[in-house]
């Protein structure tokens, strides 16, 4: 187990290298600059100093000066639109609130999802699986800008019950995780009624009945497990996805997280920020899944990491 | 065989949960920044502040910002009543003489003028900030080209700086040659090359500001060409050090911004908020409801359909006046286009013919909607006193059929196709879609006209690259001066996306530059305006409108053409 992590971790270092090259050359050939965002066009003095000062120049020069630092110090740099802010500074603000947002939107995912996808498939054809199908169904097809605007208006503008765009307190975080959950809880709860109708079927299920167990105790210890696995599969990728922030619900409550800069950095052409915030979502990926590689093996006894393949 | 997970393996999965929900606890305690002391006045500001280095500053949310922490030799002042609706007053400087010939200002500082951190405000402050404008050209350096010996020492610097990488040996320029120089601590003599009637105006905008170089210094980073960088850290509080009304006392990116009464300002007393936050909100309806559930007291913008929503129900509280600013299309006007094929454009008919067959009306009356005024001129009218916009072309569809069959297109025979680019933001693609129908209707192109809508950095970079054939624009004016308009025109201008060259154009902007009679000059820049419109690089369209929403409650928030309230006289009851 133990080598099978230290293999994993010790490729990180070559993918992110990858990463960070394949980023770069798209950023660097989109049209655009990040000096050159305001209606005044910069003299060709101005524009140079700048691109100097930010060793921006020349794809050399900028590759000469921020990898290095990057590997040595974790820097990734100044940030190239928003003057008087490192794209560290940006990272140290925005991903709290970030992981934050995407983890009471995750907890909510799943104690919601499975909930909702064990009770569908408990109660298989009838209402509770109907009402499961309709949640799951408006969940994956409402547009998270609709969603989070319908909350927002109903709840933060008409009932007063939660504040408009602020992150201060508690009650900030709510809305937005309640927005962002219900994608995943959607997903999560579709595959939790598909993994334990088919858990359901299985023959010890039958015996454990057989034998006398409490239907409470039947689902909760035995079928619940097997049914999850599939859930921990996807938990990885959603995780990474949701704990690095959504663009859209952060943009429509206002959460300062790192969503928002994702999306603004491509549009300000901030290549530092940019790399930045890619390198940040490729490590939380890359974690994330190595997590879940390694939570199968700890949750499921069938499966060896360690293992080689017969051949 | 299986029969499926123990008890026990059931209970990791639970882990999951607890864990995430132990991590939540954690990472809430280090987002959430605590509102602290509520503040006097809220505000929203045009979108988040992208520097506050006054020597690099262009964004309007940022110059309103420095109005709040800096203050220059002159300074701006509310002035209701009148179109401009600002007025420049002596700020940093309490008396300035003025020579006979208005070349020579000599400013006496105030003596009980100090920085943020109880520092004087002294002449050397003024002379660092100039001095590291020029070394270090940013957007408004050429306005410092007014000043004796100025645009010399800015080449000068930028000559040695790369002989000094290419390690060859030369003397350093000599900054004395600049027309600025302390007499004493307390006195700053200006030279100008010639008298400049709006220079008090420049004084009152930002590049020209104050630095406080003790505060900066600890930042500085010298260049082996002998550039020094300032690591943007000296803009951050509690490193920055200001000499305005406010000092900046908080600044959480993305979030908010609190500038709080600079307890050493010389005019304290008549600062109306001792707190003002300012809240970042990017998007508009976001913005609108934060305004509504009173997280904010002024909505320093409000956009497009929002806007017109709120006025057709009538709402007290949505103000909208005129502002500094023309919305416009221009002209590719060089002989070919970028691909290579002849520009129909280069002819000044066909320019002329397209600027009188676009019907305005209904791009007010219908797409825009919040009463702008459909213009023919290029400077917005009635906001600077004594300056009369002379007449564009008005729509005139026969005309316009005449010209652009005299330039050899009778009844649109023949007129290449061509591409109106536009970025894809706000309502440029409705305006757009409405101007080529438009033009096919009254000069009979038919479908020759597309349109090319792009996202906006992608269309800045085709703009200012001039690799289009007609584009939308807009200009909004600086300071009150024709010539923030009209500078942008000349030909060597980096601002003339149109490569409109016209020699005359040129002398008579250069001729008022030097004028130091205020009405013969503005008469010249008539004459210069005139020509601009009759040659028509550009369609002006309309004079573009600022929108705020405040209460009643709320005083001080100047309804100006330069959409600059100053925070200094903002309250709220």
């Amino acid at each position: 187990m133990f080598r099978f992590i230290a293999y994993r971790l010790a490729q990180f270092p070559l993918i992110l290298a990858v990463i960070y090259l394949l980023t770069f050359i798209l950023a660097w050939v989109v049209p655009g600059s990040p000096f050159e965002r305001n209606d005044r066009k910069l003299s060709v003095q101005a524009l140079q100093r700048q691109q100097e000062e930010m060793h921006a120049e020349h794809w050399y020069t900028f590759l000469g000066h921020y990898p290095a630092r990057v590997v040595l110090h974790g820097d990734f740099g100044p940030s190239l639109s928003y003057d008087g802010w490192t794209v560290n500074d940006i990272l140290h603000d925005a991903l709290p609130v970030s992981i934050s947002l995407g983890l009471l939107a995750l907890i909510i995912a799943i104690c919601c999802g499975v909930g909702i996808g064990a009770m569908a498939a408990v109660d298989k054809g009838k209402a509770l699986d109907w009402l499961s199908l309709s949640i799951a169904l408006i969940g994956i097809s409402l547009p998270s800008f609709v969603v989070a605007s319908l909350l927002l208006t109903v709840f933060a503008f008409y009932l007063h019950v939660f504040p408009v765009g602020r992150w201060e307190h508690i009650s900030d975080v709510v809305l937005p995780a309640v927005a962002l959950s219900l994608m995943p809880m959607a997903y999560i709860a579709r595959l939790t009624r598909v993994a334990m109708i088919d858990v359901l079927s299985n023959d010890y299920v039958r015996t454990a009945r057989a034998k006398g167990l409490s239907r409470r105790s039947v689902l909760w210890k035995h079928c619940l497990g097997n049914a999850l696995l599939p859930v921990l599969s996807y938990l990885g990728p959603a995780a990474a996805a949701t704990l690095t922030g959504s663009f859209v619900v952060e943009k429509v409550f206002n959460v300062p997280g790192l969503g928002q800069h994702f999306v603004n950095s491509v549009l300000n052409r901030d290549q530092t920020m940019i790399l930045g915030t890619v390198m940040v979502y490729s490590v939380f990926l890359m974690s994330l899944n190595l997590l879940v590689d390694v939570g199968y093996a700890l949750v499921d006894p069938r499966i060896d990491l360690g293992a080689r393949q017969e051949t | 065989m299986a029969q499926g997970l123990c008890p026990t393996h059931m209970r990791r999965f639970l882990l999951i949960p607890a864990v995430l929900l132990v991590l939540l606890v954690l990472s809430l305690r280090l987002s959430t920044g605590g509102g602290g002391r509520a503040a006097q006045f809220t505000f929203i500001n045009r979108g988040e502040v992208n520097t506050l280095d006054t020597n690099r500053m262009s964004w309007l949310q940022d110059i309103r910002i420095a109005y709040a922490l800096w203050e220059g030799l002159y300074t701006l002042q509310s002035d209701h009543g009148t179109a401009a609706g600002l007025k420049t007053v002596p700020g940093a400087a309490e008396r300035i003489d003025l020579s006979d010939d208005k070349t020579t200002y000599t400013f006496h500082l105030r003596p009980q003028a100090r920085w943020s951190n109880g520092d004087p405000v002294v002449a050397g402050d003024f002379i660092f900030a100039w001095k590291r404008m020029l070394q270090e050209p940013a957007d408004y350096t050429y306005l410092l080209f007014y000043l004796h010996g100025a645009k010399q020492y800015s080449e000068a610097f930028e000559a040695w700086a790369s002989a000094r990488q290419q390690q060859l040996a030369m003397p350093a320029p000599d900054f004395k040659q600049v027309g600025v120089t302390a007499c004493d601590a307390l006195t700053l003599r200006v030279q100008l090359d010639y008298p400049v009637t709006f220079f008090p105006d420049l004084c009152a905008f930002p590049p020209f500001f104050p630095l406080h170089e003790p505060s900066m210094r600890p930042f500085a980073e010298a260049e082996d060409s002998g550039h020094t960088n300032y690591k943007s850290a000296f803009m951050r509080p509690p490193n920055l050090v200001s000499n305005g009304p406010f000092r900046l006392a908080e600044w959480q990116f993305h979030r908010k911004m609190r500038l709080v009464a600079n307890q050493y300002y010389w005019d304290r007393g008549q600062v109306k908020s001792q707190v003002i936050d300012q809240l970042s909100s990017e998007d508009p309806q976001t913005s609108f409801l934060a305004y509504e559930t009173g997280g904010a007291d002024w909505l320093a913008e409000v956009t497009g359909d929002t806007a017109f929503g709120l006025a057709q129900r009538g709402r007290k509280d949505l103000h909208v006046f005129g502002a500094f600013g023309t919305y416009f299309y221009t002209f590719n006007c060089n002989a070919m286009l970028p691909d290579g094929s002849p520009n129909p454009f280069a002819d000044v008919r066909v320019r002329q013919a397209f600027a009188m067959a676009l019907d305005k009306r209904f791009i007010v009356n219908q797409i825009t909607r919040m009463g702008e005024r459909t213009t023919t001129q290029y400077v917005p009218p009635g906001v600077l006193a004594g300056y009369q916009s002379p007449a564009g072309l008005a729509f005139d569809p026969k005309a316009a059929r005449r010209l652009l069959a005299e330039a050899g297109y009778p009844d649109g025979a023949g007129f290449p196709h061509f591409s109106l680019l536009f970025n894809n933001e706000g309502q440029h693609a409705k305006i757009a879609e409405y101007a080529i129908k438009q033009w096919a209707d009254n000069l009979q192109l038919g479908d020759r006209g597309t349109l090319a809508g792009v996202e906006i950095n992608t269309f800045r970079q085709y703009l200012h690259n001039k690799n289009y054939t007609m584009a939308r624009a807009n200009w909004f004016g600086d300071y009150y001066d024709v010539s923030t308009f009209t500078d942008k025109y000349r030909s060597y201008s980096d601002n003339n996306d149109s490569d409109w060259k016209n020699p005359e154009y040129d002398h008579l902007c250069e001729s008022a530059e030097r004028e130091g009679d205020a009405d013969k000059r503005l008469a010249m820049l008539s004459r210069a305006e005139a020509i601009l419109l009759k040659e028509c690089p550009i369609l002006p369209v309309y004079n573009h409108v600022n929108a705020y929403l405040f209460r009643a409650n709320v005083h001080g928030v100047s309804l100006n053409p330069r959409n600059m309230a100053l925070l200094k006289e903002v309250w709220r009851e």
